[in-house]
């Protein structure tokens, strides 16, 4: 009783929570690049927002069932099917053994997110079973999905309520973005720190789940070659001598010697796993007492969907 | 204690074993969602959705005023054996070139006993001080998108050993075949904060 993977797509990985209290040994995050999307993906199906789902990269995946299941897709917006028949993100689907799923090629955002009710079992790795590529553990055999793979529901289907994404919970996946950020601790050695706020930056190719490198004019920064390794976060930016930005994200190297010279903002990390190459990205000073406040806010503005919105953002 | 972000405050520190200390010690407080060493610095992640900035300030610094002795760390040595220059340290040459070394001086100065400072970065990989004074040399300027295992580097005044293939910024003088991490392991991690390592040359044969 198996989920087949007939079309892997360029990266499908399956995600869940993301590892903590082990960055002090090298071991990032993981978990969902964009995990409000995923917690989307799973309210509709009956789980709590990260049980272990599929995250798909720009050109989805297709699964053949030879189970019974419940399952839901939400994130990057992207023409969906079951046995060829369009049917629609944000809203929980049926599924019975000969089924086919494609969720299609990402039209606006990233990564789509699919949920099965229960779950999908995966390798639980130092804590989580969230994949983490670098390292090859995780999740599938540590890897992204192949054509041929076997997935197993983690739990029987306990055939949940056939439920929508309220209008207003419906992520907008954008090609322009805007994303609060605030300074980090050698923001100072930007000779002109302003102008993170003063421009649009282009989110280049070389973009992925360990981070973002950001395409702009490049700053002047009074750069210490020698700078002692500091712990890195995702959200943190860092700044090469060569002027350059770079955007770390949930699978980035959590230490590193290059200046964090700005943090995007814990509400906003989530919008990360959603920069595709080529959108237009424009950071919005937040100090650090509005950046909590208005984390809050967020929270309390999506408490009423997602009961557990505080361990998603 | 300095704002490293919203949901980040950095302490500095003197040295890598107090960073280690004051980490190890907050990590044990269950105070904080993360607490990690740097090499000079402490930065720890606090839920800003429940705890005001200005307590955990102040828990901060009461932590760094008040660093307890870290239990024994077991002593292991752990020899790395190096193969230098060539295919497997592709900067080799331009790191000698640069600090004005032979190969046989740089592969002299590097061979010798250390201690791991820390591990970051990536799982495994292991920052490890106390390099010879002419062995300082900056960082890449365009990092490596693709750093092989094994791979030994030096950038300022440090050796990285690279438990894992992925991006790296540090010239490389070398590389290991021995294995520094393993996931399936029930001690994934061959070096920690404190081991002694003793690099060796080999040749590649």
């Amino acid at each position: 009783m198996t989920i087949r993977v007939q079309k892997p797509g360029l990266q499908t990985t399956i995600q869940s929570r993301p590892r903590t209290g082990l960055r002090h040994l090298g071991v990032p995050a993981s978990g969902p690049a964009d995990p409000l999307s995923m917690a989307l993906a799973n309210r509709l199906v009956g789980n709590a927002s990260l049980e272990s789902a599929l995250e798909t990269t720009l050109t989805g995946v297709t699964l053949a069932f030879s189970t019974e299941s419940t399952i839901a897709i939400a994130g990057a917006t992207a023409r969906c099917s079951l046995n060829g028949e369009a049917v629609q993100q944000h809203a929980t689907i049926a599924v019975v053994p000969g089924d086919v799923v494609a969720v299609g090629a990402a039209e606006h955002g990233v990564r789509s997110y699919v949920a099965f009710a229960g779950g999908l079992l995966a390798d639980d790795v130092l804590g989580s079973p969230s994949t983490y590529l670098a390292a090859g553990f995780g999740g599938h055999e540590g890897r992204a999905l192949q054509k041929g793979d076997e997935l197993q529901l983690a739990g029987a289907a306990a055939n949940p309520m056939s439920l929508e994404t309220p209008a207003n919970y419906r992520l907008p996946m954008l090609d322009a973005w805007t994303v609060r950020a605030g300074a980090s601790c050698e923001t100072s050695n930007l000779k002109e720190p302003q102008r993170l706020f003063e421009q649009k930056f282009n989110v280049a190719s070389r973009s992925d789940r360990m981070g973002i490198m950001l395409k702009g004019e490049r700053f002047a920064i009074e750069s210490d070659r020698q700078m002692p390794s500091v712990p890195l976060f995702p959200g943190n930016i860092q700044c090469p001598h060569d002027g350059s930005l770079y955007v770390m994200s949930v699978d980035s190297g959590t230490t590193g010697g290059y200046p964090r010279v700005a943090k995007i903002t814990r509400m906003d990390l989530h919008l990360l796993g959603q920069l595709r190459p080529g959108n237009s990205l424009t950071l919005i000073e937040r100090n650090d007492d509005d950046a909590a406040r208005e984390l809050q806010e967020k929270h309390a503005y999506w408490q009423a969907w997602l009961p557990d919105v505080a361990d998603v953002i | 204690v300095r704002s490293a972000g919203d949901d980040l405050l950095s302490i500095s520190v003197d040295d890598p074993q107090t960073a280690q200390r004051l980490a190890a010690n907050l990590r044990e407080s269950g105070d904080w969602i993360e607490a990690v060493a740097g090499v000079d610095s402490v930065v720890v992640r606090f839920d800003i959705a429940c705890v005001l900035r200005a307590d955990a300030e102040n828990r901060l610094r009461n932590a760094a005023a008040n660093i307890s002795e870290l239990t024994e760390i077991q002593q292991v040595v752990v020899e790395i054996p190096v193969v230098y220059g060539g295919e497997a340290g592709p900067d080799f040459d331009f790191v000698c070139e640069k600090l004005g070394l032979s190969g046989a001086e740089l592969i002299e100065m590097h061979c010798g006993e250390y201690t791991v400072d820390m591990l970051g970065f990536t799982p495994g990989f292991a920052y490890i001080g106390g390099l010879d004074d002419r062995l300082v040399i900056d960082r890449l300027e365009h990092p490596r998108q693709h750093v092989p295992a094994g791979s030994v580097g030096i950038a300022g005044g440090r050796t990285g050993l690279y438990a894992l293939p992925g991006p790296g910024g540090w010239p490389l003088i070398g590389r290991t075949a021995r294995k520094l991490f393993d996931a399936a392991s029930d001690e994934p991690f061959v070096l920690v904060a404190g081991t002694t390592v003793v690099f060796t040359a080999i040749d590649d044969s």
